[in-house]
């Protein structure tokens, strides 16, 4: 690591802190995304949909941030948004009872058709910046949140239920617990954590673009999985695809002493180490045992 | 048996609302919309002859994921595999000399995307690794390595874009039909007969009948002596082998060259084509040719200012009201003692 | 408790039951299967509010409308599957729903939670994975898991079914224990030995009306046995056996369970023609595992030999063509997928059977055939052959993937508990098909937790217990006792 790190500074110029920062800037979306999945899945709610917030997000932050010129409005607006798709995400697998995938799969593409139609109608708003909140407190909630979250399944009353509702939802309702409340407000932090994700990433671009997250809810999920479902893990596997994503960015159109690797190399990297890790071959998968169930 | 329930109706009424605001967000009158859908996409040979190159594609991906819903798996990425098969057929058309070039063109995609998901069985079969996050993985995985590949090796020199060269006028499939602008291609019966085949081999067969068991419960299926490991592996691999097809028909009928982002999302589209064909394969049939419909009319919208986000909305309504529905069914059926 | 009534749909589940407890009593519920005991203890538990009735307790009015309400009162129920939940932990487990406040003090929690097991005489190690529990265990936990939320009136649904004899007698000491300090316990069992000897008073009920209410003291077993079935069961005498030449022979059958112990060791046995084999024994002593590996479920050591083919050799499917058959213990999970048809149903498992194959795919006509073969074996209620499986009642149900067994020329028989769910009549008859079946010269194997029934009907009866698969003396074959020694690893 340190050899790479010299290398990096010599040849190419990079500080050390350069990389620091933009690893904070790559990882801070996807932890706060995973973290906001973790609720989700904890709970037994199976979670695709985490690209769909995460876009609705940036794309309502931006906009609403442009046009209201207050930075509390467009993440609230951001963060009310994710709320909403996470909502319906509970009405409809938990109320309709309609599969977790597809109801994932249908928010995702309402949130990439909403947000498209907006960006393409109010092109002149699109082209103003927007009143954001410095990046550094998003960075800041990313751990907060992590820290909060591993406190709460260590040694609270929420945390227990969320985690034996999402390993047994039939059981714990004889224990007199009523999953569905469990599973909302779950899915209600889900809606925070996802807006935040998304806020952060249209405060990171300065403006809203047509699928801004290319995929960066996906990833969030492989680092979730990675993470085993826990909240400490999951933020380390976030931070090990940020600090890779940075390095591509950096690296791009560098010459690094005859290293030639593709920027694709990097950029597929994060879902090839989940898919090693599915595989079996980086221990045993612990997903909540009661995920995807009524 | 009562098949509306309040809840589903509410549901259909949230969603044509949706709808509607959507349009009128993007500044168009539905009346009109629905004029120029009927003028220009509906009513027009050149209209036909989009929906059925659009249809193609849809038919083969919604059986492959069809029958992988079948043994029970949720097929996210026929996407990945749609892409890998066409790939290795483009490779295939542009190096190997007739006759024999079409033929292997097809197998190359075919056996493309049966690798491509064989490891997806694999992982659920012996891991337990849920399908749906590998089949993500995997198709963004494609989505990288075949980018890598059109702007490197594969890369033909006198273009801009990250593409391979066009294929050769012998390695593309004939339209069978050329009337004016109306083009019927070869791969559209292709894509038909697939289709039936689908439904002979997942109605009629033995093998269809343990897929089927093993899909509902394969626990019960393991008493009932299916081996269900071997079974789900040999499904997904067969559901990649379709959806390998569908990227080689792509490239030999309709695009003649492969390049980067080369699916517009077929994998959601498939999905939802696979749902709303319900119980029956043939249903496939009648649900990609809606989703072909609507893509066409969303793209001559797109034309006269309408965002093709709209598309997505459509279609994003029309699976969750779907599938709003579709439990409703299954709820009744359980209760009818 | 009164004039209770209960309807699902069109069927009467509780039809004006009386029921009076006293305090301090452990009181027994006795009744068939679907006399209507459990759903009288739902009731109220608050599980399922009743349709008509009243329920006093200590003289005030109360209405349970689920089971938070009634436990906040004090009622609490421990249903015959537990609600403890794997993953984790004893402690976790214990708080899970009453947990003390919103921030849970681990140790403080953890030596509360010591003091109540004291109590009552059990130990725990409150940070190991629930998963490890044996069942015994498991019922201590559910136990304290009621006292931890200070119940007073405890309803234990069928707690000795999972327990070897002497634990059972242990269970009953504590429950004693719990009634002097002023518990009140309602034990809702079909075992009437447990009933003479540790219940102060006994309800009957029959086809979910009240039959009779009276203390222990004044009644009898086989009363109450005729109490609860209606008429006497006369017992018709049994066709005598004849066993031919041996069909399936096991050889030091060696079989590995879940977690890696030795569910099976070394078993050897052999069944003939033309006879019924019973293995009795307690739950979860390697049955399981033992049947699971015949079928090709699980691998073993040893032999085992059907035919002249050796199993080993045979997939679950060449198992099933060569004529092997199970009677799978869990009908939802094992046996039948509910949202088919009776038609798809009868032929699952049999598909592959030369006879209704054609082609590549099913002979329909064949498969029709073998499902109205299979519901004509029982008198079996349905509308319609196509109708799906899951609008059938679970005893019939059950008479149908029994009947599949049978159809299609079977050789062995393997039946797993196979008239759990039906109604004595239906099992007599039952047992009745499999013995007339081993007449005909084929054998069968079943394992039962009744003693009764192993003892009523089989022809050889082996004993499993701890893996150890013993046979029973021809001279102790009608000594219950002796069997129930052997049951328990003891010296018949």
């Amino acid at each position: 690591m340190d050899q790479i790190l010299n290398l990096l500074a010599s040849t190419s110029g990079i500080s050390v802190t350069t990389l620091i920062l933009s690893t904070l800037a790559y990882s801070s979306p996807l932890i706060l995304c995973a973290l906001g999945g973790l609720f989700s899945e904890r709970s037994g709610v199976i979670n695709i949909g985490l690209e769909g917030k995460m876009l609705a997000a940036a794309c309502a932050t931006a906009f609403v941030g442009a046009a209201s010129q207050n930075a509390v409005v467009g993440l609230s607006a951001g963060i009310g948004i994710a709320i909403v798709l996470s909502l319906l995400h509970w009405i409809l697998t938990q109320v309709y009872q309609i599969d977790h995938i597809i109801s994932g799969m249908g928010i995702n593409a309402l949130a990439l058709g909403g947000t498209s139609l907006v960006s393409k109608t109010f092109v002149e708003l699109g082209g103003k910046d927007a009143a954001i909140f410095p990046r550094e407190i998003y960075y800041l909630a990313a751990w907060v949140a992590a820290a909060g979250i591993w406190y709460l399944f260590r040694s609270t009353r929420p945390g227990l239920r969320i985690f034996a509702v999402g390993n047994d939802p039939d059981k714990s309702r004889q224990m007199g617990l009523k999953p569905l409340r469990i599973r909302l407000q779950s899915l209600l932090m889900t809606g925070v954590l996802t807006g935040l994700a998304g806020a952060l990433i249209a405060t990171n671009a300065g403006r809203f673009s047509d699928e801004m997250t290319s995929g960066r809810g996906y990833i969030a999920l492989a680092a979730l999985i990675l993470g085993g479902w826990k909240p400490w893990p999951t933020l380390l596997a976030a931070l090990a695809f940020g600090f890779f994503g940075s390095l591509q960015l950096i690296l791009q159109g560098r010459d690094l002493g005859g290293l030639a690797v593709p920027g694709e190399f990097w950029q597929a990297l994060p879902y090839l180490i989940t898919l090693i890790a599915l595989a079996g071959m980086l221990g045993k998968n612990r997903a909540p045992a009661g995920l995807g169930q009524p | 048996m009562k098949l509306l329930g309040w809840r589903q109706i509410l549901l259909a009424l949230a969603g044509f609302g949706l709808i509607v605001a959507a349009l009128l967000i993007a500044g168009a009158v539905p009346a009109e919309a629905i004029q120029t859908v009927v003028e220009r996409a509906l009513t027009r040979p050149a209209g036909w002859r989009n929906i059925i190159k659009e249809a193609t594609p849809l038919l083969l991906l919604g059986c492959s994921v069809f029958i992988a819903l079948k043994v029970g798996l949720f097929n996210i990425g026929a996407d990945g595999q749609f892409v890998i098969g066409a790939v290795c057929s483009a490779v295939v058309a542009l190096n190997v000399p007739a006759p024999i070039n079409i033929p292997l063109a097809i197998l190359a995609g075919i056996v493309g995307g049966c690798l491509w998901a064989y490891p997806v069985g694999l992982i659920k079969a012996y891991r337990g690794g849920h399908e749906v996050i590998t089949t993500i993985m995997l198709n963004n995985i494609a989505g990288f390595l075949t980018f890598y590949l059109v702007s490197g090796a594969l890369k033909d020199p006198n273009s801009q874009q990250p593409s391979t060269a066009y294929i050769s006028d012998l390695s593309k499939l004939p339209n069978i039909i050329e009337s004016g602008p109306l083009r019927i291609n070869i791969a559209i019966i292709i894509a038909f007969f697939v289709v039936i085949a689908t439904w002979f081999f997942l109605k009629k067969t033995t093998v269809g009948y343990e897929i089927a068991a093993t899909g509902e419960n394969p626990n019960v299926a393991k008493f009932s002596g299916i081996n269900v490991n071997r079974i789900m592996i040999r499904t997904m691999t067969a559901s990649g082998g379709i959806a390998g097809l569908a990227g080689a028909l792509q490239v030999l009928a309709y695009e003649h060259r492969f390049y980067g982002n080369f699916s517009p999302g077929y994998g959601f589209d498939a999905l939802g084509v696979a749902l709303l064909a319900g119980g029956n394969p043939l249903g496939i049939l009648a649900s990609g040719t809606l989703f072909a419909t609507i893509a066409e009319s969303t793209n001559v919208l797109s034309r006269t200012g309408v965002p093709k986000g709209l598309s997505f909305i459509l279609l994003g309504v029309l699976v969750i009201v779907f599938a709003a529905f579709r439990y409703r069914k299954e709820a009744n059926r359980g209760s009818d003692s | 408790m009164r004039g209770i009534t209960k309807v699902f749909g069109p069927v009467v589940a509780l039809d004006q039951v009386d029921l009076t407890v006293e305090s301090g009593h452990i009181h027994a519920i006795v009744g068939e299967n679907g006399a209507g005991k459990t759903t009288l203890m739902r009731v109220l538990y608050g599980a399922h509010p009743a349709n008509e009735g009243s329920i006093e307790l200590n003289g005030q009015p109360v209405s349970f409308r689920n089971p938070e309400q009634a436990i906040r009162a004090g009622v609490g129920m421990v249903s015959q599957h537990y609600a403890i939940i794997p993953e984790l932990t004893c402690l976790q487990n214990l708080l899970l729903g009453a947990e003390p406040s919103l921030i849970i003090n681990q140790q403080d929690a953890k030596s509360r939670a010591t003091d109540l097991a004291t109590q009552m005489g059990f130990q725990f190690n409150w940070d190991q994975q629930t998963s490890e529990l044996s069942p015994g265990q498991a019922q201590k936990l559910e136990i304290l898991k009621l006292l931890w939320r200070n119940a007073k009136i405890l309803i234990l649904d069928e707690p000795t079914a999972m327990l070897a004899p002497e634990d059972a007698d242990l269970l009953y000491a504590k429950l004693h224990e719990l009634t002097q300090t002023g518990a009140t316990v309602l034990v809702v069992t079909h075992r009437l030995p447990d009933v003479m000897e540790h219940c102060d008073r006994v309800t009957v009920l029959r086809g979910g009306k009240l039959i009779t209410s009276i203390p222990v003291s004044q009644t009898n077993p086989s009363q109450l046995a005729e109490q609860m079935i209606g008429v006497s069961v006369t017992h018709h005498t049994l066709t005598e056996s004849h066993p031919g030449a041996p069909i399936l022979t096991a050889e030091n059958l060696t079989i590995l369970g879940d977690k890696g112990q030795q569910a099976v060791k070394s078993a050897s046995f052999i069944l003939h023609q033309g006879e019924l084999v019973g293995i009795a024994g307690v739950d979860g002593n390697g049955q399981r595992e033992l049947f699971h590996a015949l079928m090709g479920l699980k691998p073993f050591q040893g032999t085992a030999v059907l035919d002249g083919q050796n199993l080993r050799d045979l997939s679950t499917q060449q198992r099933i063509v060569s004529g092997l058959r199970l009677v799978a213990e869990d009908r939802h999970h094992e046996a039948v997928i509910e949202s088919w048809s009776i038609v798809e149903n009868t032929s699952l498992g049999l598909h592959r059977l030369p006879n209704l194959k054609k082609g590549l795919g099913i002979n329909r006509d064949s498969q029709l055939a073998l499902a109205t073969a299979a519901t004509e074996q029982f008198p079996t209620k349905f509308d319609n052959i196509r109708q799906s499986f899951r609008g059938l009642s679970g005893g019939n149900q059950q008479k149908v993937v029994v009947a599949r067994a049978l159809q299609e020329n079977p050789r062995a028989i393997l039946a797993f508990q196979p008239t759990r769910g039906i109604d004595l009549y239906v099992a007599d008859l039952v047992y009745r098909e499999l013995i007339e079946a081993t007449r005909r010269g084929i054998t069968a194997l079943v394992v039962s937790f009744d003693l009764d029934e192993i003892m009523t009907y089989c022809d050889r009866i082996l004993v499993m217990n701890h893996g150890i698969l013993t046979e029973v003396p021809p001279e102790l074959r009608h000594d219950r006792q002796a069997i129930g020694r052997m049951m328990v690893g003891a010296t018949p």
